[in-house]
């Protein structure tokens, strides 16, 4: 390791999801283990094998937006990462100016989804009603010839938007490793500060696939729990139950800060991000490997990287899907990284509450790993009845656990078998040294 | 760590003037242009009507046909170039050398970085004739989506298709990134590849760019923000209208130099160093002054410790436009001032590659360096009298040094500045 590697602090949080539209109130839900599933609302799902999900609730349809025109340029999950990157700027207490701009970068895991249904809808019927697109009747559709169409579904609307809209002109990228996407993008964010690129980030994720394509995308792989009669329970990481996941939707950014500075300037530090894994499972596109082999390098690469080993490590967020597969996969490989220490390591799934928020997921569940360190609790595995039998972890069931976190994990696996894992640690331990238990 | 030398060991490319660098490079010298008029739609009564389509085959650039279920378009074009990057490295038999454990580790000390685009609304359509069925009501999508998608739909449209696979063809399992960033998006993945080696995440890298932006959407759109040329593509040109799309993918496999030369690797060049930075005007805005290019190429100066004398040559990346090539101009005379060394530009030749333009035109940067020469500009006629300074010209030039700057710019405002050296041909 290299000794004089900048740290990185946690200073700013926003959250958008399905059990809350800010911070507090998301955190409230997840110590509690309420759930955000519901029918789905923002389309008419009735006709679907899955009509189930974890909608964002009471968002304003502008999304608080100060003008129509920005509006017009974004799509749902844009809407939620302004809030959300709004949230985390008023959090930190700390936005770009012209001085300081070009020492701020962004770093964001996108939905893969850009394209609306309703302008997919206009198109077909203008100019596909056989089935197949007509390219000639395409030059005189509306949709397909609308600015605004073509503004809110590039992949790069989402940093277009957030750098236009907070001044950020330093280092800005977009990332997609599907569910793994949100981790890597605040993985990003640390090594840009890291290496001097950037002095501090806005970093998150965003997405929403709740839309007649996205819930079709993931009812054909069989991938969606297909409890419609309880979709509060429909998400139950880690039970012997479990049938899929409950697809989610919101937003989750976190500003960071070179540590330096941010002492000097008096900021809230929740947390240093410490450390990043991120590895190729190169078994299956979809499937996980059994052996947990892909995750298991990138726990250990993660926490090579902040300096810390197994023992240190008290809380881990799991991606923890609900879905057969990955459960499983996950504990065989936290099992095989933390070895006798797995028992000491109380680990939960807040996808039992908010579900599944895809690109989103990993940049919130950060969030959630640093307000655990912040709150000295962890957030309880919601829904989790009879313990899969396979899965030997110490769950955190029934209520949050109140205990210090000195450090947290934070996994993100991805179809295309990108791994992501993020260290967080208590910033007592960083400047002060904070005994163990 | 900037003092690690990151070499590079092998280079892939697929673009409508050919299917290897060194072809596409003899096209390019040649004064040859692959813009053609569009075949996969008829785009006879279009618009726009031009652009650089590879003709090859799925399985010319795939050979495992159970594959082509399972990716689209632009992802053959990436796994493609991605496949000869590996090969030209020759890993892959220095791999079955080692024992378990050494095959092991060396596959986990093997990245993949990857800067993808493309197909993203013509992979919808595939909804069609579903709505068509359904008669555009939602209950009916709902019951007889079973019976007319692809069950594997979602996993065609990943944007990290190609990340994904070539992890799990080569067995590669280390530090990786999918980059969908636009035009930039294959640049960063050479340089967030880079930067993974110089701070230790692993041995050596592949990284590659792809796109297939030559889909009706996407021109329809594109023209209707007056970015695409009527004919030709003109960089720098004073009559240039525009840009034209091109399919494509480029490849550079890169190690740490102690990597590279423990097993025998013979070396094509080097990467020096990378800058960026973003204008943040908007999606589609850039400002005049050259402001996020100038930038980034200071940037990558200091990230790779030379003096901007030290630049041999410069790619431009000269899509065509009037807004992005003057101030494209202006921000190498901010950095370069009177005497810039001589500029060349590649799109003209097979179009904007988008996702994989910046790292195309990498690849072909090292092989013109290789070979002494920078490649003239054939479509420029008449250059732009606000550009008069800039040393471009149709006619070939030569290199003042091994080193070349290669420009990329993307939509958001995002432009990134790659230095490479060129090893001895």
């Amino acid at each position: 390791m290299n000794r004089t590697r900048r740290r990185v602090a946690i200073t700013g949080l926003g959250l958008v999801t399905p059990v809350g539209n800010d911070v507090a109130t998301t955190w409230d839900a997840l110590l509690t283990g309420s759930s955000g599933g519901a029918p789905i609302t923002v389309f008419d799902a009735s006709g679907f094998p899955v009509r189930i999900a974890a909608e964002v609730k009471g968002f304003p349809a502008d999304g608080g937006l100060p003008d129509r025109k920005l509006v017009k340029l974004t799509n749902r999950s844009h809407r939620f990462a302004l809030a959300a990157a709004e949230q985390a700027l008023a959090d930190a207490g700390i936005a770009p100016t012209p001085a300081t701009a070009t020492r701020w970068g962004c770093a964001v895991g996108a939905g893969m989804m850009t394209y609306d249904f309703a302008d997919l809808a206009t198109t077909h019927r203008h100019a596909a009603q056989t089935g197949e697109l007509d390219a000639l009747r395409m030059l005189s559709d509306d949709a397909a010839n609308d600015p605004l169409v073509f503004c809110r579904s590039q992949a790069t609307a989402g940093i277009s938007l957030l750098t236009q809209r907070f001044g950020i002109e330093g280092y800005a990228t977009s990332v997609h490793t599907a569910c793994a996407s949100g981790g890597q993008a605040v993985g990003t964010a640390l090594k840009l500060i890291r290496r001097g690129a950037v002095d501090y980030a806005l970093a998150g994720g965003f997405d929403s696939m709740i839309s007649p394509v996205g819930v079709a995308g993931f009812c054909l792989l069989s991938a969606l729990s297909s409890d419609n009669h309880a979709p509060q329970q429909a998400s139950r990481p880690f039970d012997v139950t479990r049938n899929g996941f409950l697809l989610g939707e919101g937003a989750g950014f976190v500003v960071l800060e070179e540590w330096e500075s941010a002492r000097r300037r008096g900021a809230h530090i929740y947390a240093e991000l410490a450390g990043d894994g991120n590895s190729l499972s190169s078994y299956r596109i979809t499937d996980s490997p059994p052996d947990g082999d892909g995750p298991i390098q990138a726990m250990r690469q993660a926490l090579a990287d902040a300096g810390a080993a197994p023992g240190d490590v008290d809380y881990l967020n799991a991606h923890g899907t609900s879905t057969w597969m990955n459960d499983r996969s996950e504990s065989a490989a936290i099992r095989a990284v933390f070895g006798d220490d797995t028992e000491r390591v109380s680990v939960s799934s807040t996808k039992s509450s908010m579900g599944h928020l895809i690109a989103a997921a990993g940049a919130v569940e950060v969030a959630v790993c640093a307000l655990a360190i912040q709150h000295d609790v962890m957030p309880v595995n919601a829904n989790l009845r009879e313990l899969d039998p396979e899965i030997t972890l110490n769950i955190v069931r029934g209520e949050p656990r109140r205990a210090r976190v000195r450090v947290a994990l934070s996994n993100s696996f991805g179809f295309g078998g990108s791994n992501s894992c993020v260290v967080l640690r208590h910033p007592d331990a960083v400047d002060g040294g904070l005994a163990p238990g | 760590m900037r003092n690690e030398k990151i070499v590079i060991t092998g280079t892939g490319a697929v673009c409508a003037a050919g299917a290897e660098p060194e072809r596409i490079l003899d096209a390019v010298l040649a004064g040859r242009s692959a813009i053609a008029p569009i075949k996969q739609w008829d785009a006879s009564e279009w618009p726009i009507r031009n652009a650089g389509e590879v003709r090859l085959t799925a399985r010319e650039l795939v050979e495992d046909r159970k594959l082509h279920k399972l990716i689209r378009r632009t992802d053959l074009f990436g796994l493609y170039a991605a496949g000869r990057a590996i090969a030209a490295a020759g890993i892959i038999g220095h791999r079955d050398t080692l024992d378990e454990e050494g095959a092991r580790r060396f596959s986990d000390r093997t990245g993949v970085y990857v800067g993808a685009g493309g197909g993203t609304y013509e992979s919808h359509y595939d909804y069609f004739p579903l709505l068509t069925e359904a008669n555009g009501e939602l209950p009916a999508f709902g019951r007889e989506l079973a019976n007319t998608v692809n069950p594997m739909w979602l996993l065609r449209t990943l944007p990290n298709n190609v990340l994904g696979h070539i992890g799990i063809r080569y067995g590669l399992k280390g530090a990786n990134a999918c980059i969908t960033n636009h035009s930039v998006s294959g640049t960063l993945a050479l340089i967030e590849a880079t930067e993974g080696l110089r701070q230790g995440e692993g041995e050596r890298a592949v990284a590659v760019g792809h796109d297939a932006p030559v889909e009706p959407q996407l021109v329809l759109f594109y023209h209707r923000f007056g970015l695409l040329a009527a004919d030709e593509l003109r960089p720098f040109d004073a009559r240039r209208d525009g840009s034209l799309f091109g399919d494509g993918a480029g490849a550079l496999f890169v190690e740490k130099q102690a990597a590279a030369s423990g097993r025998g690797a013979s070396v094509l060049g080097e990467v020096l160093g990378g800058g960026y930075a973003t204008e943040a005007q908007g999606l589609v805005a850039i400002r005049d002054d050259g402001d996020g290019p100038a930038r980034a190429i200071a940037e990558a100066l200091a990230d790779a410790q030379i003096d901007a004398r030290d630049v041999g040559m410069i790619v431009a990346h000269g899509n065509g436009t009037r807004a992005s090539d003057a101030s494209e101009a202006a921000a190498i005379r901010a950095v370069f001032g009177a005497q810039p060394p001589p500029v060349t530009a590649f799109k003209w030749a097979f179009g904007h590659l988008i996702a994989a333009a910046g790292i195309m035109e990498t690849v072909l940067a090292l092989a013109a360096l290789r070979r002494n020469v920078v490649p003239g500009v054939a479509t420029l006629r008449e250059l732009d009298p606000a550009c008069a300074d800039m040393p471009i010209s149709a006619a070939h030039q030569t290199p003042r040094s091994d080193v070349a700057l290669i420009l990329c710019r993307g939509f958001a405002g995002t432009n990134a500045a790659l230095l490479i050296r060129a090893g001895r041909a």
